[in-house]
This record gives structure tokens, sequence and C-alpha cells, in this order.
């Protein structure tokens, strides 16, 4: 572990906004909440905050991107077509360990796993710096979920010490960031501040899974047939997908043609979409898996808890409570809906 | 207006294979064919792939040579429902441009007041002079229509695509994700956080949630999804204070007639 002073800490964003061909991104304040967005000055940066609208996912997983492009020239009868893969990295700062967590889920997939070239890119030409929680939102359990903190899975791990910061150093790229700067080995005090801060911040965390996660997948297993529980919630559910695309691990995308007017050219786009949007499971021949609310609303839960893991070994929700903050029903809660399942089952 | 034929149609043996296309006014107040020549530059790649053959806000020129008919407004008076089958018997391809012709949009508003009281604060003492019915209705009330781009007004984009669809032999069609959707992509603070009420959760998105974006709430211009969960959506509205009569007003702006059909369609009252 490295210590930096705040000065020169402030003069290495500094100097990655001015020199480095890769835009800074960081988290700041917008409104009355924090996003992630295009840092202009390292002053903008918010240590303090608990918690941002959307996770950087949508760095490596844009919102929308394109896939492939197709054009043929005039009259001709066969397209050329060429796989789009957008490289974009970015130099990501203030990454909190749950949204971290939740990177290294998506890497599993998307790298590891389906070898898919646009996320792989972006994610590889990416920095992630990630930031000690300083503040817990109302609505995070990430405490129970074990993602308050984190061991892996960043470039760069800063804790906020007074007027210094202390730096764990995850990765050689990671390492070479700090090589412009003067920095000094932390001291065995130090260290052990670090690991006080972290343990400190647990007690922060009003809200928690009762039980430990690993028992997750065996609960929802022994849930998915009790359709009034879930019947219950899906009343009230606006089924509009908020919680779907909010969610940090949620990676679920849909594939549109767009085409352009003279029909000699076009683009593929994916975009987010998901599983409480009620076309999601429409298939050819207008057949949907999952036409009622209460099996879409079933679905986000299992899979979250249990699916995912079956396929991964992730449970894929990482206690970061946006979907809980955005829901305007108030239906999409994790904690409270896994408490709920768990107390039904030992009543 | 007339819809007598001026003789612009295609001449025998003209190569022309563009599709040809008019575009028709009904009771509205003809945003949405603004919004398409608003288009400007992509007017001209717009007359590469279809023939526009009427369009009285654009020119003099009227032919009831046709394939595709986009028709703005809803139907109001008797003379509007000729026409508009008329239109049908020339046309291969209707298409419902924005939201009075899609849903009976805003001028539905009228449905539940008193149609007298609603023609005098209009009209004043010209009142008695109109003769229109008592309901506002969209135009699938009177022929069939194959394809809607909703909005008030319509999204350009939507449109564009929805010809390019129609010129490549694909069909047109419209998101079923509420505004809620491209919201949360935008990252924009929820209109309910700020103390408003905003009919984003049930509304048919494919604005790139604008007017959240630009600091105001969604109004539901777009229509409904598919298959809203109004009773959910009406509690959101109950927890953040609204009354019943409040609740309805939010519904009514553009979404009377939309209500009422689907409250029939239930086997309710309205």
């Amino acid at each position: 572990m490295k210590i930096i002073d705040r000065s020169d800490f402030t003069a290495l964003i500094s100097e990655l906004i001015a020199e480095d061909p890769r835009e800074v991104v960081g988290v700041q304040a917008d409104g009355d909440g924090y996003v992630f967005d295009s840092l202009e000055s390292a002053s903008d940066l918010a240590f303090e905050y608990d918690l941002t609208r959307l996770s950087p996912k949508k760095y490596v997983m844009p919102q929308r991107e394109t896939l492939l492009t197709y054009r043929r020239d005039a009259g001709a009868a066969d397209y050329e077509m060429r796989a789009e893969a957008d490289p974009t990295g970015r130099i990501i700062v203030g990454v909190h360990p749950y949204d971290l967590a939740a990177i290294r889920q998506l890497d599993k997939i998307f790298i590891d796993t389906l070898h898919d070239e646009p996320y792989r890119r972006k994610r590889e030409n990416s920095v992630l710096i990630g930031l000690t929680m300083q503040d817990v939102a109302d609505t995070c359990f990430a405490a129970s979920m074990d993602t308050a903190s984190i061991e892996s899975g960043y470039d760069l791990m800063v804790t906020e010490l007074d007027d210094e910061f202390a730096v764990d150093i995850g990765t050689f790229e990671g390492d070479q960031l700090l090589e412009s700067v003067p920095t000094r080995n932390a001291t065995s005090e130090e260290i052990d501040r670090v690991e006080t801060i972290e343990t400190d911040l647990e007690a922060e965390f009003e809200r928690g899974l009762d039980f430990p996660p690993a028992e997750l997948p065996s609960l929802l297993e022994a849930s998915y047939d009790d359709m009034d529980f879930w019947e219950a919630y899906a009343e009230q559910c606006l089924s509009c997908g908020t919680c779907n695309v909010v969610c940090p691990t949620c990676f679920c995308f849909s594939v549109d043609m767009v085409r352009e007017l003279d029909g000699d050219s076009g683009r593929q786009e994916r975009r987010w979409d998901g599983c409480l949007l009620e076309d999601f499971a429409t298939v050819a021949q207008g057949e949907n898996f999952r036409e009622e609310v209460a099996q879409r609303h079933r679905h986000r839960f299992m899979r979250k808890g249990w699916y995912i893991y079956e396929r991964y070994g992730d449970i894929a929700c990482v206690g970061c409570g946006r979907c809980t903050a955005h829901c305007v029903a108030g239906v999409a809660d994790p904690c409270e809906v896994y408490n709920e399942l768990r107390e039904a089952q030992h009543a | 207006m007339s819809d007598g034929d001026s003789g612009n149609g295609r001449q025998p043996g003209d190569a022309d294979e563009r599709p040809r296309v008019a575009f028709f006014d009904f009771t509205g107040c003809e945003g949405d064919q603004l919004q398409v020549l608003n288009l400007e530059d992509r007017l001209l790649d717009l007359v590469e792939v279809v023939e526009i053959v009427s369009f009285r806000e654009a020119m003099t020129e009227h032919s009831e040579d046709y394939e595709i008919a986009f028709i703005e407004g809803g139907v109001a008076t008797a003379h509007d429902e000729r026409r508009l089958t008329r239109i049908r018997t020339h046309a291969d391809t209707v298409i419902a441009l924005g939201s009075c012709a899609s849903f009976a949009g805003i001028n539905a508003l009228r449905n539940d007041q008193d149609f007298e009281r609603v023609k005098e604060r209009v009209y004043g003492e010209d009142a008695h002079r109109i003769s229109s019915y008592p309901v506002a209705r969209p135009i699938d009330d009177v022929i069939d229509v194959d394809y809607e781009i909703p909005g008030c007004p319509i999204d350009r984009e939507e449109f564009v695509q929805a010809v390019t669809a129609l010129v490549n032999g694909a069909e047109p069609t419209i998101p079923n994700y509420p505004v809620c959707l491209q919201c949360k992509f935008e990252e924009n603070l929820c209109a309910f956080e700020r103390g408003e009420t905003c009919l984003g959760p049930i509304t048919r998105g494919g604005c790139g949630a604008t007017c959240v974006s630009e600091g105001t709430h969604c109004w539901g211009c777009r229509g409904m999804v598919e298959d809203p969960n109004e009773d959910a959506y009406t509690a959101v509205l109950e927890a953040h204070g609204l009354t019943t009569e409040e609740i309805l007003d939010e519904y009514q702006l553009y979404w009377g007639f939309e209500r009422e059909q689907r409250a029939v369609a239930d086997g309710g009252e309205s």
C-alpha cells in the first residue's frame, strides 16, 4: 500500500485529464444526486458520495452501441458488412467496491464466456480507480452482500485519510499510473487505519440481508412455485424496467436494425433491455414466455440470486440499492424480498 | 378543404417506382406535419424514396393517386368520417400521425365535459354554427389503421424510420417500453423525486424522455404502453399525495378516449 499527499493525488488526476488520450470520468454531484461524468477538473471529484444514478457499467456496456454496419453501392446486389467494436476506454475514478464487484461479474460473462469484442475492448482499455465508501445510501445493503469492500477488480484502490490517500495497487497499469507522482510506502498504522475504516463502515449500513448470500440459490429454488408471494408483489409493479437498467450487473440487451432511408446502408445496434418489460421474453411468432408481470417479477429475483449463480458462479446482486432507490412503486428491493422469502420459509 | 383530384397523379409510362405518399389533416393542430417539414435536409432524402403527391401544409398540388396515407388529427365531424372512409379506399397503407389520430389525444379532453359549454367556451357566440360530434375519436374508430406514430408532436426520427421500413418492405414498429426506461438511460433525476408527478412509468417510450430531460415531467403524449398497470400507477400517485380527482386530471390530458376504450374492453365502467 502506498501513501500519496492530497495535492499530489489532485495533480495526478489533473495530469491524466490533460495528458492521457483517454477521457477521465469520475463521480460528480448532479442536482440532488451523483453521476459518473467526464471530469473537467480534479476538484469536481466527489469523494463522499453515497450512490451514483447509473453505475460505471455504462462505460463498458453503453446504453446503446453499434455492433455492425452495412452498406452497398447504389444498384449493387451485395452488401458489405463490417463488425464494429468501439474500443474507447476511459479512466474511471471513484468506483465503489460494489460497482467493482459488478464489473468483475460482467468481465466473467462478456470476456471469459461470451468473448464479446465491443465489451472486451472498452474494458481492457479502461482503468478503474476504486474508492473506499465514505457514505452509505439508505437503500444500500452491500455489507451484507460482501461487496462493501473488495480485494481485487481495480487498478488502484483509494482510501481517503485526512490530507493523504492510501492507495492499494491492483494491477501493473495502476502501478504505472502512480509513477509520475511522489508516493511512499504505508506504515503499519496506516494499513491498520484503512482496515478500521472498512470495518467501521459496516456499522453505517441500516439495511442488510438477514442471512449469508450463499444461501440465496437454495432459498430461491424452494420459492419458485410460491406464486402467491410473487403475485402480491407484482400487483404493485409497473413493469417499467427501471430496476433492470439501473442495475450494475444486469447485462441483457436487444439488437435493433436501423436502416437508412435508401435501403443501401444501415447498422445494427444493441441497447439495454430488461426482463421486467412486457416484450422482453417475446419470441418470433409472438409467443411470450413471461406474459404475466408476476412471472417477470419472479424471474428478476431468481436471476439475481439463483440463475446467474448456476451459470457463472456469482450472486448477481451486489447490494448497491439502485433498484430500490429508483423504483417509484417501491417493489424492487431485493433485500426486502429475499428477507421476506427467508422469513416465510422459516416460519 | 377539398379532396378533388387536381390532376397531378402519375402519368402513363412514368417509370417512377417510388411509393406515392399523401398527408391529410383532420382535427388537430398540424404540428405533426410541421415535424415532417422540420426534417429540413432529410426531406430531400425522403423525396428520393417516396413521391409526395399531397401535403397541404407544404404544397398546392394534390392527387388522389397514392399508396400510403399519413393522417394527422382526430375525428370530430360527419364530414371527417366521410373523408376518412374515402382516403381508406384510395390508400393501401394508412398511418396515424400523432396522438390525436392515434388515440384522440388532446381532443378527447372535451369528451367528459358538457358539449354545449365546450362549444361556447371555444367559439363564443358562433357556437351554434359548429356541427361537431360531442366526442372526439381517433381515426381507427372509423377506419382500419395499419400503423400508428404517436406523439405530441411525433418524433421525427420515428417518422423517418417508419417510412424507411415501409419503402424497404418491413413493418414500422414503435417501442412498447415506458418513458421511464429511456429516462434512466439519460440519468435524469426522477420527476417524482423533484416533487412532481410524471406519467413516464406507463407512457409509451421512444421519445428519449425529452420532457424529463428538459426539466419537466412526462405528460403522456405518446399514449399508454400496451398493458399498463393502471392500479399500481394510481397507487403511486396516491402515495405522492394526489387526490382521486387530481389523479383523473393527470390521466385526462391525453388519455381520455384511450382509458374509456380500455375500460369498455375490460367490461367495466369508464
